[in-house]
């Protein structure tokens, strides 16, 4: 049985999607939210690689890739500065409690 | 030069919006310059574009994906309701100075107002389906979030959900319509759906010919949509002249002379539409003769109106439907402009309580009457020469029921009309009601409209020329003024509808001696004041819309892992619907 390199891949991409998915829906601390977020954006950046590789537009693949990594360091960067900011003010990082709505 | 004009019809009101908006309530007099600068520079900018009038595409965008190109068409049909629009947009706005003085939060209005006109304009001149989509429904927000201006009021704010949620219904048939045709043709392109309709198989040609006539009939409050109007009379004034009977329900009649190309092959659709033009038609005159609040009886009476122009458009009459559409956009802006200078006088809406204003305001009952015998269809006036040619051509080309109908409508309209003009500016006075004059701003806004309701019928050359020169597929024919006048003239339904309009006005002369014939109906006039039972319809419609979206909104918990899971399971139809279908 041979295994590909691709499939390989495949799997880690799988893995690392369920790992970012189970984060943001079992965690209720911000910190950890954003955590998942970072990790299921990996999974992106790695799909993204891979379908350049197979499609034979390693170039294109490699920029999109890293305007993905430019783009999701801001998030990453602006997210914790408002977690800081939300404990600060509120006293707590757990995020059913930040929430105002009506329910 | 097209290209440029374009974009100024469409952007200028649209810019003044916002500043109009950033110059805050605090300074009215620099809203009111704003307002009235960039209303009159884009009816300028329109009225330019006449010359420039072709079926060529003047802006092409690529947007490309889904959404199309972007392209803009000053043709014939879409220029003349932009110049519409921008024109009588243009004295609605510099009415407001008058109307709306005093008034909080004027910023809100003319934004509003601004944002509509540069809308109505879009939606006109656009020459992609998509596109048209969009403006209709940016066209039904600004109406929606007018009605409700006086958000204080609970009556303004029902009308506006109720205007809101029943045009919204018509605009699902639009959508649905517009995305059959990229379906099928792979382009919104409005030319190429009217040169290749019969590309598209018939069963999906009908779906979207009867998906449109639900979105003209609600945009229109046309027949079964047609309490919507009546409610939205909750708006100021200039709104209600302004998109309520001027610009924004013609837009239904529009959609249906757009396509008509494509669709009068479908078969059963042309008398789909006179039917719901004929019902529309007497229905509503009915409603008009028994209502007594002055706003309403003009409501209904641009539903009448506008379903007499729905009628002209099933009997073939293209060039009909739009002369009336012009001659009433002027004459019942016209109308409503000099009721709003009576209501700001006198303070009430309810003509019981009127009477006898016409001595107190003598400059506004010319005005108002002037308007009144056009809607009544007397000869020499707009009303007249454009209601008798759609009457012909309904005669010519419709079935004869719908025409005894149309006739019927006539008699009735000449009879609320005078009924109307009587109880509000002669007789003697009801109550203490102390009326003055309209003041300068109204005066400057309510001459042009007059003087056009005097004589727009000597454009009809033109216009005809206008429209055929520029419009491929509609097979129109360019006659001169003198043709068209003497078409009227020389056919025998004209003194047929002339005679039946003297009847409407006998009877109203004779309502004495009429009672005993007036009491027999007073059935007919209470099922009438409560909309034949279409507002009980509409209004289960809007509750359960409502209720419905109640219901939704505990999906909306702020929850981050519900959001997270939704998208997850978003995510996951999709790839099984793509699954599926690969």
């Amino acid at each position: 049985m041979i295994i590909s390199s691709s499939s390989v891949i495949l799997i880690g991409i799988l893995g690392l999607l369920g790992v970012g998915f189970y984060g943001l829906l079992a965690t209720r601390n911000l910190i950890k939210v954003i955590v998942a977020l970072q990790i299921l954006v990996k999974a992106v950046l790695l799909a993204i690689i891979l379908a350049g590789n197979l499609r034979g537009q390693v170039n294109l693949s490699q920029s999109l890739a890293l305007t993905v990594i430019v783009a999701d360091t801001i998030v990453a960067v602006i997210g914790l500065a408002l977690a800081v900011q939300i404990r600060r003010y509120i006293g707590t990082l757990d995020v059913h409690s930040l929430s105002n709505l009506r329910r | 030069m097209a290209a440029i004009l374009i974009l100024l019809t469409i952007g200028l009101p649209w810019l003044g919006a916002v500043l109009v908006w950033l110059a805050r309530d605090s300074r009215p007099r620099l809203q009111n310059i704003l307002a009235v600068g960039f209303s009159v520079a884009a009816g300028l900018a329109a009225l330019a574009l006449i010359p420039s009038t072709s079926s060529g595409t003047a802006i092409h965008l690529a947007a490309g994906g889904i959404f199309g190109d972007f392209t803009f068409v000053p043709d014939g049909l879409g220029v003349f309701l932009a110049v519409v629009a921008t024109v009588i947009g243009s004295l609605a706005v510099i009415f407001s100075i008058d109307y709306m003085k005093g008034e909080a939060q004027l910023g809100r209005y003319y934004a509003l107002v601004l944002a509509f006109i540069g809308a109505m304009a879009g939606l006109v001149l656009t020459g992609s389906l998509f596109l048209v989509f969009i403006f209709w429904e940016i066209t039904a927000l600004c109406s929606y979030a007018l009605i409700s201006f006086h958000n204080d009021d609970p009556k303004a704010v029902a009308g506006g959900i109720k205007a809101l949620i029943i045009t919204q219904l018509g605009g699902i048939g639009l959508l649905a319509g517009a995305l059959l045709v990229y379906a099928h043709l792979g382009t919104y392109e409005i030319s190429v759906l009217l040169e290749k309709a019969h590309l598209i198989p018939a069963g999906m040609l009908a779906w979207m010919a009867f998906g449109f006539l639900a979105a003209a009939a609600a945009k229109s409050a046309q027949f079964p949509f047609q309490t919507w109007l009546p409610d939205a009379m909750e708006a100021p004034t200039p709104v209600s002249a302004l998109i309520h009977a001027a610009t924004m329900v013609n837009a239904g009649v529009y959609l249906l002379a757009r396509f008509y190309p494509a669709f009068e092959g479908v078969p059963g659709w042309k008398t789909a539409v006179i039917a719901v033009g004929a019902i529309t038609a007497l229905m509503a005159a009915v409603m008009a003769l028994v209502s007594t609040d002055l706003k309403r009886v003009l409501a209904y009476s641009t539903v009448s109106q506008l379903g007499y122009m729905v009628y002209a458009i099933g009997a073939g009459g293209v060039f009909a439907s739009q002369f009336h559409l012009l001659s009433h956009s002027i004459f019942k802006a016209l109308l409503f402009l000099g009721a709003g200078a009576v209501i700001h006088a006198v303070g009430t809406r309810d003509m019981r309580q009127m009477g006898g204003v016409g001595k107190q305001m003598p400059r506004v009952r010319t005005v108002f009457v002037i308007g009144a015998l056009a809607l009544a269809g007397i000869p020499v006036l707009n009303g007249f020469w454009s209601k008798e040619l759609v009457l012909e051509t309904g005669l010519t080309h419709g079935p004869w029921l719908a025409y005894l109908v149309m006739l019927v409508g006539a008699g009735l309209t000449a009879l609320y009309t005078f009924r109307c003009v009587w109880m509000v500016f002669y007789g003697e006075p009801r109550s203490h009601l102390h009326g003055h004059d309209a003041q300068t701003a109204m005066q400057i806004a309510l001459v042009p409209l007059a003087l056009g309701t005097l004589v727009s019928w000597l454009l009809a050359g033109p216009f005809a020329q206008l429209l055929a020169g520029s419009l491929p597929f509609h097979e129109l024919e360019a006659h001169s003024t003198l043709e068209v006048l003497a078409e009227v003239i020389t056919a025998p339904a004209t003194y047929l509808a002339l005679a039946v309009v003297a009847l409407g006005l006998a009877a109203w002369i004779w309502r004495e001696r009429l009672s005993g014939l007036a009491s027999a109906l007073q059935g007919l006039g209470k099922w009438a004041a409560d909309s034949f039972g279409f507002e009980s319809i509409n209004r289960t419609v809007v509750s359960s819309t409502q209720r419905l979206a109640e219901w939704l909104r505990g999906s909306q918990t702020g929850y981050l892992g519900w959001n997270v899971a939704g998208i997850l399971a978003g995510l996951i139809i999709i790839l099984a619907i793509l699954a599926w279908g690969a």
